[in-house]
């Protein structure tokens, strides 16, 4: 190999090595989304985390390769065509990319299928008390999300409200078409079908105040079916909060149909 | 072979025009405002201003004569409410249409007004059986939802209707869209098509400046 092919890989190597050690430092300490706010969020952000550590070197090596294959092989536009004669594999490069290739996805998706599967795990059993899950029933309808307690006396509210440090057991439905419930900060996505429950657990870890939006197009108000006062609160807010909510729904607990994890339109109205 | 290419020419500058003017038309079309009016009284320090709506089963003007709507002092379709910051609206609603029924129940209860509740007919209510609400007047973004009691079909007047008042606060300039709960859109899709997405008849939107 000429010398000067020699230290042209030289050069662009000891680049490649510097970028993307500079970047899988820089990756390691950003903010990535969607952040840590409950425990489904944290692992979603170390799995991009993860996969974007990975994927950098990788891009770089592509740049590289091409940046390399591109300035050593180049041609004067007058110069005679190589011919098929000069082309010749690599069976040692073809045999490493492929090789490496193969463990990194299938290593990926092994570790991605854990990651989801810890992620979906829900508990058979949920009530009223703080060691045990508390279930949140999540109704979409045409344009909002209004979300039930069951198990403090199934109370309806317009806002999510949830405590901290304590597994949540969300369940997703619909009243009317197909919406999505995204809670962004905490790393839930869940579609609301009518007549179907679609649970996901989480356990939040961050108090503070949180967006939730419909990410499936349900109709002229979609892009307004979104609350910015979606909280994640201390234990003791919580229950001061619950008991404040059930005095103020009580005017209208006895209309409210029994707590069920799909409902269907009441006869008389329109579309039952 | 020359006059074909410009008369083809001129046609698609014209179409291409008509097709702009179309759009334009339509984009800069809205419904008449209401706008608040003025009072001397005071909530909280804060000034009150009145807004007046009547609600019907059958518009009887305009595009959609058939579709429920609200409607202005003039009786045309309308939902652009206009009001100043930091001030209370005395919303006076005139409720002529018939039960439909909540599909979400928890809607009956009345949320966000001034002393979470209302009026109807002089009475004051926190909640409505929810299959005898005709409409809600809802904004979610200020955690405002008043349900509309329907009329009864023995309901006296002329025309029979419920007189429903409440106040609520109005925060900083902003847009503020407001609808109905009720799936009313009758002929539509789980009856929330139609005048349901429809702005100036069963949505709208509270503008304040």
């Amino acid at each position: 190999m000429p010398q000067r092919r020699r230290n042209l890989i030289n050069i662009i190597a000891a680049t490649w090595v510097l970028l993307a050690a500079a970047g899988d430092i820089a990756l390691n300490s950003l903010p990535l989304p969607p952040g840590s706010a409950t425990d489904i969020a944290g692992s979603e952000t170390q799995l991009i985390r993860i996969l974007a550590m990975m994927a950098w070197p990788i891009f770089l090596a592509v740049v590289a390769g091409l940046v390399f294959t591109l300035w050593v092989n180049r041609v004067a536009p007058a110069a005679a065509e190589p011919g098929a004669a000069a082309l010749r594999g690599n069976s040692r490069l073809q045999t490493t990319w492929i090789a490496s290739s193969t463990t990194i996805v299938l290593g990926l998706a092994v570790f991605g299928t854990i990651t989801l599967a810890n992620d979906t795990t829900v508990p058979a059993v949920a009530h009223a008390e703080p060691n045990t899950p508390l279930e949140v029933q999540v109704i979409a309808q045409q344009w909002y999300f209004t979300y039930r307690y069951p198990s403090f006396g199934g109370f309806e509210s317009a806002h999510l409200v949830i405590p901290a440090d304590r597994e949540i057991e969300f369940h997703v439905t619909s009243l009317d078409v197909t919406h999505s419930f995204w809670f962004f900060a905490a790393g839930v996505k869940a579609d609301a079908v009518p007549v179907h429950d679609n649970s996901v657990d989480m356990q939040p870890l961050k108090i503070g105040t949180y967006r939730i939006e419909c990410s499936e197009l349900c109709g002229i108000w979609h892009g307004s079916m979104s609350d910015d006062n979606a909280q994640i609160v201390s234990a003791g807010d919580f229950t001061t909060w619950a008991q404040q909510q059930q005095q103020l729904d009580a005017p209208i607990m006895k209309y409210l149909p029994p707590y069920s994890h799909t409902y269907v339109p009441a006869p008389g109205v329109y579309g039952s | 072979m020359r006059l074909r290419v410009s008369f083809l020419g001129l046609a698609l500058i014209i179409v291409g025009a008509g097709i702009a003017l179309f759009v334009t038309l339509y984009l800069i079309k809205t419904p008449p405002a209401v706008t608040a009016s003025t009072t001397s009284n005071s909530v909280e320090g804060l000034p009150v201003v009145n807004v007046t709506l009547t609600v019907v089963a059958a518009a009887g003007t305009g595009p959609h004569p058939n579709w429920v709507a609200y409607l202005n002092d003039n009786g045309d379709p309308s939902t652009y409410i206009h009001a100043p910051a930091n001030s209370v609206i005395h919303m006076t609603l005139n409720q002529q249409d018939t039960p439909t029924g909540l599909r979400n129940e928890y809607f009956g209860l009345v949320r966000g007004t001034i002393g979470d509740s209302m009026k109807v007919n002089g009475k004051t209510m926190q909640a409505i059986d929810p299959t005898l609400a005709a409409h809600t007047f809802t904004i979610p973004d200020l955690g405002v939802s008043v349900p509309l009691l329907g009329v009864d079909a023995n309901q006296q007047g002329n025309p029979p209707q419920n007189v429903v008042e409440f106040d609520f606060k109005v925060p900083g300039p902003g847009l503020y869209r407001w609808q109905c709960f009720v799936p009313c859109g009758a002929g539509t899709l789980y009856g929330n098509g139609g005048p349901m997405q429809t702005l100036g008849y069963m949505a709208g939107e509270l503008v304040v400046s």
